[in-house]
């Protein structure tokens, strides 16, 4: 049985950290060519008594589309034996490997197993990637991580984020880099609701853009390594829209980095 | 000033040319409120020919006289004079009432040269003249303001409040002169809204009243040299007129306020223009 | 520009009407081409004090509003500038006439100010109240239209006014105005709308007495509520100040309007003119007086009533948060 904890980690490594598979696999090319005109189902998932939990990629000729959910049948499959081992393994904790159900696909699992890796890599470094192409995945993959895993903690109805969201009036709230807008992300809170999005807000000002002057900028401030006062100072983040609303979504961002590393 | 005989001829050679040219101007523009623009047709002819200090090459001279037509629906006959006297060409006159010309039914001020006041709505002209006037008086200017009105338009309240205004500052610079062609769209004066006795009404509010027949260019012109001299109050000219003047078959008539006229009428008109303005001559 | 600034000692006791006729006074000793003229109202509508002043250069042409609108077009036509005095119903009513033909479509220098506007004659009842004058006025072309929102402003607009060509229309009230700007020298420029305060939940753009309510409400918003209101002094009603509402609608896209003024045709519609041209959705609320002839009473109390004042608008601005304006049936996170 797992804890309300362990549920919370699940519903964000389910929702918020496995659609970004796709993100890598589109963004490298070498993975890319690995599943191009491929069609298949592959899923991930974790067994628990009160059934079965899983994300699976439904790719049609080579194109990935995120799912939710169980499917029957998947090309390939990596089945964790509980929520926790779930949990574990893609917080880096475990390094236990789930049981693969389809390994003589070995097409589909080399590219899937290198494409885990590398977000996991990504996601999981301490420090930012040398490759400019790398740091720039790297910011999209934490962007979209950190506005969906916000918006899984609501929908999960964890305790602080999901109060924050019932009181509030129809707000959004968003991630950006300047001259970087393919890297934005944002989320739109209202009322309860909550919904992550990619991309940028175009329909008006957003209510709260935390602003990042570069990439390198961006990656200090998520990867910790660079002090957030001398940042503001210094005009490599900008809060647009109220240092106090800045503040409470730093707060929740570490909360979703909590459960992740 | 005593107007001599031969002042009295060239203003009738004037005039009749107008009258004339009013008629054109009708019909280059399809139609026209030509009753009311033949009974001012004399009046027009005196001041601008004789009294107003004017400069048709400088419109907008400071010192000019200020002459505003009240009764602003005449533009039929007012344009003709301003035409003839320099304003602008003669050859504008064919596009009266056209799309987009700078002449239409009541002429505009900022289009026109030579017009000192939009007017159209009536009862606006006097108001805007005794300010002028004060105006006048307040930066020291020498100038006469002029305006004429209609009689019919004396049923506008704003008339008699221009009026007790004009008594109460005094406004001497100013001379009022009214069109009396006893006609208005919908008949005869009297029988639509009575305007007798419409000489005690106007010095009943502080003028003194001067009424003379209004197409004798020597009792207009003694009322006019009189208003002009008169400073114990301001002075109204009831000029007597007769609308449609000088056209036989409109002379008297209300229907003619506004009318079109075809190429026969127009011959009837030259006619009896030309025969009017003989007997006008032998009475000099 | 004259430097002439006002401070809130001077101006401690004075209502907008009053600071007006100071400043015509302060304008006319510069200017020798400014006259005044009133119907009779030199007393109520303060240009009294300009007609003691110089009497010579004022003309009081008793109960007769329409005289005076055509006195003042020939006083324009000689190259003097006329300030028309009367209250606002008879400016926009009984002499529209001549304002629309003489002055407007003549496009004269006259500068109209209408006192005793919207419901400030509040006991005089609906012959004297105004509701209808920026919807009137508005429509007149040519015509500038201007609703300061306290005394300072007031001095900025007659100012202004004599600086700007051209007819200009200035609604102001009777009595004692709530301040709200400290001075003059707030940067007051005919038709830009003043930045108040900030916020980017919903926008208040109100004209007149209501902006210190539209203040005040966004205060008690912010703490209680913690809903952060843009607040726009929107003083040129014409020409309105269309890049302050586009950007109104683009960072808030909740626009409330408020004037003591009917909600059709006026501040409102104006807001909603520019806003529904451009295309953006926007959730949208007029706030002012009813379709109705107004009951009497105290000013205060007349706005409380039909909601104009700050309580009225807190409500409203809480009722406009909770309406929707975006698609709400798919709130799936996007993968």
């Amino acid at each position: 049985m797992a804890t309300v904890e362990e549920l919370y980690a699940s519903r964000i490594i389910l929702n918020a950290v496995l659609p970004l598979v796709k993100v890598v696999v589109e963004s490298k090319a070498d993975l890319s060519t690995q599943f191009a005109g491929k069609t298949a189902k592959i899923q991930i998932s974790a067994k628990d008594p009160e059934g079965k939990v899983a994300t699976h990629y439904d790719i049609q000729d080579g194109l990935w589309t995120v799912c939710k959910g169980v499917t029957e049948q998947p090309e390939l499959e990596l089945e964790f034996p509980s929520i926790t081992a779930m949990n574990g393994f893609f917080a880096g904790k475990s390094k236990k490997l789930p049981k693969i159900k389809g390994w003589y696909r070995i097409g589909f699992l080399i590219g899937t197993l290198k494409a885990l890796l590398s977000m996991g890599n990504l996601l999981g470094s301490k420090q930012p990637p040398s490759n400019a192409g790398d740091k720039e995945l790297m910011v999209k993959l934490l962007f979209y991580l950190l506005s969906s895993g916000i918006s899984q903690l609501n929908k999960a109805e964890h305790p602080e984020v999901s109060k924050w969201a019932k009181r509030s009036p129809d707000r959004v709230y968003a991630w950006a880099v300047t001259g970087k807008p393919e890297l934005s992300a944002y989320i739109r809170v209202k009322a309860g609701n909550s919904k992550a999005a990619r991309g940028e807000y175009t329909r008006s000002k957003p209510f709260f853009t935390m602003r990042f002057d570069s990439i390198d900028s961006a990656l200090g401030i998520l990867l910790q390594t660079d002090n957030m006062i001398e940042a503001t100072a210094k005009g490599r983040l900008t809060m647009e829209g109220g240092p106090e609303y800045g503040a409470q979504l730093g707060e929740f961002m570490m909360i979703v980095g909590s459960y992740v590393s | 000033m005593v107007i001599n005989n031969q002042e009295l001829l060239l203003l009738e050679d004037k005039a009749h040319e107008l009258r004339n040219l009013c008629v054109d101007t009708v019909m280059w523009a399809g139609a026209g409120h030509i009753g009311g623009a033949l009974s001012s047709m004399d009046i027009f002819t005196i001041l601008y020919y004789k009294y107003l200090k004017i400069d048709p090459k400088r419109p907008d001279w400071p010192d000019r006289d200020r002459f505003i037509l009240s009764k602003g629906h005449v533009g039929v006959g007012y344009a003709p004079v301003l035409a003839d006297k320099g304003y602008f060409d003669k050859e504008l006159l064919k596009e009266y009432n056209h799309t987009g010309s700078s002449l239409g039914m009541h002429l505009d001020s900022a289009k026109v040269p030579g017009v000192d006041a939009s007017t159209g709505s009536l009862g606006h002209g006097l108001p805007m003249a005794i300010g002028m006037a004060l105006a006048a008086r307040l930066q020291n200017k020498q100038y006469t303001t002029y305006c004429l009105l209609g009689d019919g338009e004396c049923d506008e309240g704003s008339v008699w409040e221009a009026a007790m205004s004009a008594s109460h500052f005094n406004v001497t610079n100013l001379v009022t002169i009214i069109d009396r062609n006893k006609c208005m769209i919908d008949g005869p004066t009297e029988d639509v809204m009575k305007l007798e006795p419409f000489a005690d009404k106007w010095r009943a509010f502080g003028f003194i009243v001067k009424e003379v027949d209004g197409h004798s260019f020597t009792q207009l012109s003694e009322a006019i040299d009189y208003a002009l001299a008169e400073k114990s109050a301001p002075v109204a000219i009831i000029a007597n007129t007769v609308k449609g003047c000088g056209i036989d078959f409109m002379e008297g008539d209300y229907r003619w306020h506004y009318g079109g006229l075809d190429s026969e009428k127009i011959e009837q008109c030259r006619e009896s223009l030309g025969r009017y303005y003989e007997k006008r001559c032998k009475e000099v | 520009m004259g430097g002439m600034t006002y401070t809130m000692i001077e101006t401690s006791s004075l209502s907008t009407a009053e600071l007006y006729g100071q400043v015509l006074c302060d304008l006319a000793e510069i200017h020798p081409d400014i006259v005044g003229l009133s119907a009779d109202l030199a007393k109520s509508t303060k240009i009294g004090m300009f007609g003691d002043k110089y009497p010579h250069r004022f003309f009081n042409v008793g109960i007769a509003e329409q005289n005076m609108f055509g006195i003042a077009a020939g006083m324009a036509k000689s190259g003097l500038v006329p300030f028309a005095s009367t209250f606002a119903i008879f400016t926009s009513m009984r002499g529209l006439d001549q304002v629309h033909t003489d002055i407007c479509y003549q496009n004269l220098n006259v500068k109209m100010i209408g006192t005793h506007a919207g419901l400030s004659f509040g006991q005089a009842g609906s012959t004297h109240h105004c509701t209808e004058d920026i919807s009137i006025m508005r429509t007149m072309a040519n015509c500038k239209v201007i609703v300061p929102a306290d005394g300072m402003e007031t001095a900025n607009a007659v100012q202004a006014a004599y600086e700007t060509p051209g007819p200009v229309y200035i609604r102001i009230n009777r009595g004692f105005d709530q301040r709200l700007y400290p001075n003059t020298g707030y940067g007051f420029e005919i038709g830009k709308a003043v930045e108040l305060t900030e916020g980017t939940d919903v926008t208040v753009i109100a004209c007149g007495s209501c902006v210190f309510q539209a203040v005040e409400a966004a205060k008690i918003l912010d703490s209680v509520d913690g809903i952060k209101v843009m607040v726009l002094d929107m003083h040129t009603i014409k020409p309105i100040d269309r890049e302050a509402v586009l950007k109104a609608v683009h960072e808030t896209r909740r626009i409330i309007t408020v004037e003591d003024h009917s909600i059709i045709g006026g501040l409102g519609s104006a807001v909603a003119e520019v806003m529904a041209e451009s295309g953006k959705a926007c959730a949208f609320m007029r706030l002012g007086i009813p379709d109705i002839f107004s009951i009497i009473g105290l000013h205060e109390d007349l706005m409380a009533h039909y909601k104009i004042d700050t309580n009225g608008i807190v409500e409203n601005v809480r009722s406009l948060m909770g309406r929707d304006f975006e698609a709400d049936e798919n709130w799936d996170d996007e993968v």
